[in-house]
């Protein structure tokens, strides 16, 4: 059974999936994201940090504020325990609606 | 160029959070419309153009204002403490006397020693319960993964390990030297080896033992 919020989960993996690598700041999340979809995904400012503020009440991931060696601050994100636990999951969810576009109408990943 | 800042505190006005919690998110999310105006300029896009685009990031302010107030109604921080600290610490310290209890109502025999010489003629003796301290792995990565399943910061992780050690240690700083100065029956006489024994077997052991299990679990899970 496909859980429902499977949309949303998609969007919460990507994220998550961009943070295992390592802490980053929701710009730069979402630069990654659009550069390594080579543009088909694409997060808004609108929905990057409610989603980022939503996985944080989670504890899925933490926030912390860091001074770059400009002196700005930004406020980076890393994944928790929680967090790294929660991916694995996901992405079986997102497997399975996956597999089960594919047997209805034939989409692929070729 | 545009005053970010100032332009995010505007659109913002009303959000339903707390000063530095407002203030946190105005900052954040006027360093990302800054980060992508900046890029925007570096591609040669003129100021006016690449103004424009970044305010499309955000075509409805209120949606987005409803959208953080949800996502960041902080729960009691009773809650989280709860399930971060206080549930693993006491699980932690529920199981350790527990299966020092059954360790000892089984009849275990302790390891007795009095390898450690003390001055004029004193032999402070160690008591060990090795199948008790072969548990407290066990117990000190139960409560890490407890611990660091709620989301919890990496000084919380390591308290909720410790704390079936924190009684003993309690013991020699506090309860020990308090009853030599108050308790007529103590003996006043104590070795400050038979002490240091003691302190070891009892506090710096466990502590070991609880962190041998903890520390790869928080660090490696």
């Amino acid at each position: 059974m496909i859980p429902p919020g499977i949309k949303r989960g998609t969007a919460e993996l990507v994220v998550l999936s961009m943070l295992q690598g390592g802490a980053l700041h929701g710009y730069e999340i979402a630069r990654r994201i659009e550069q390594e979809t080579n543009g088909s995904l694409r997060f808004t400012l609108a929905a990057l940090y409610p989603m980022l503020y939503r996985l944080e009440k989670q504890r899925w991931i933490r926030g912390a504020w860091e001074t770059g060696p400009n002196g700005r601050r930004r406020r980076c994100y890393r994944l928790t325990p929680a967090g790294k636990l929660k991916i694995s999951p996901l992405r079986k969810d997102w497997s399975a609606l996956f597999a089960a576009l594919h047997r209805l109408a034939g989409v692929s990943n070729a | 160029m545009p005053d970010w800042l100032e332009l995010v505190r505007l659109r913002l006005t009303g959000l339903a959070l707390e000063k530095d919690d407002l203030a946190q998110v105005v900052e954040e999310l006027a360093g990302h419309l800054d980060d992508q105006y900046q890029s925007l300029l570096d591609k040669g896009i003129s100021e006016q153009t690449a103004t424009k685009c970044v305010l499309q990031q955000v075509m409805d302010w209120g949606e987005l204002k409803s959208k953080i107030e949800s996502s960041r109604l902080k729960e009691p921080t009773m809650n989280r403490r709860v399930s971060q600290f206080w549930f693993p610490a006491f699980l932690t310290i529920l199981l350790a006397m527990s299966f020092l209890m059954i360790v000892e109502a089984l009849g275990f025999e302790p390891w007795i020693s009095s390898a450690w010489g003390g001055p004029q003629g004193t032999v402070p003796v160690a008591v060990v319960y090795l199948p008790w301290l072969i548990t407290l792995p066990f117990i000190g990565a139960l409560g890490s993964y407890l611990s660091g399943r709620a989301g919890a910061p990496s000084w919380a992780v390591f308290a909720s390990v410790m704390f079936p050690a924190v009684p003993y240690l309690a013991f020699f700083i506090i309860g020990l030297p308090t009853a030599v100065v108050l308790d007529g029956h103590v003996a006043h006489n104590i070795a400050i080896s038979a002490f240091l024994v003691g302190f070891g077997v009892w506090v710096v052991l466990p502590a070991i033992a609880l962190l041998a299990g903890g520390l790869p679990v928080h660090y490696f899970s």
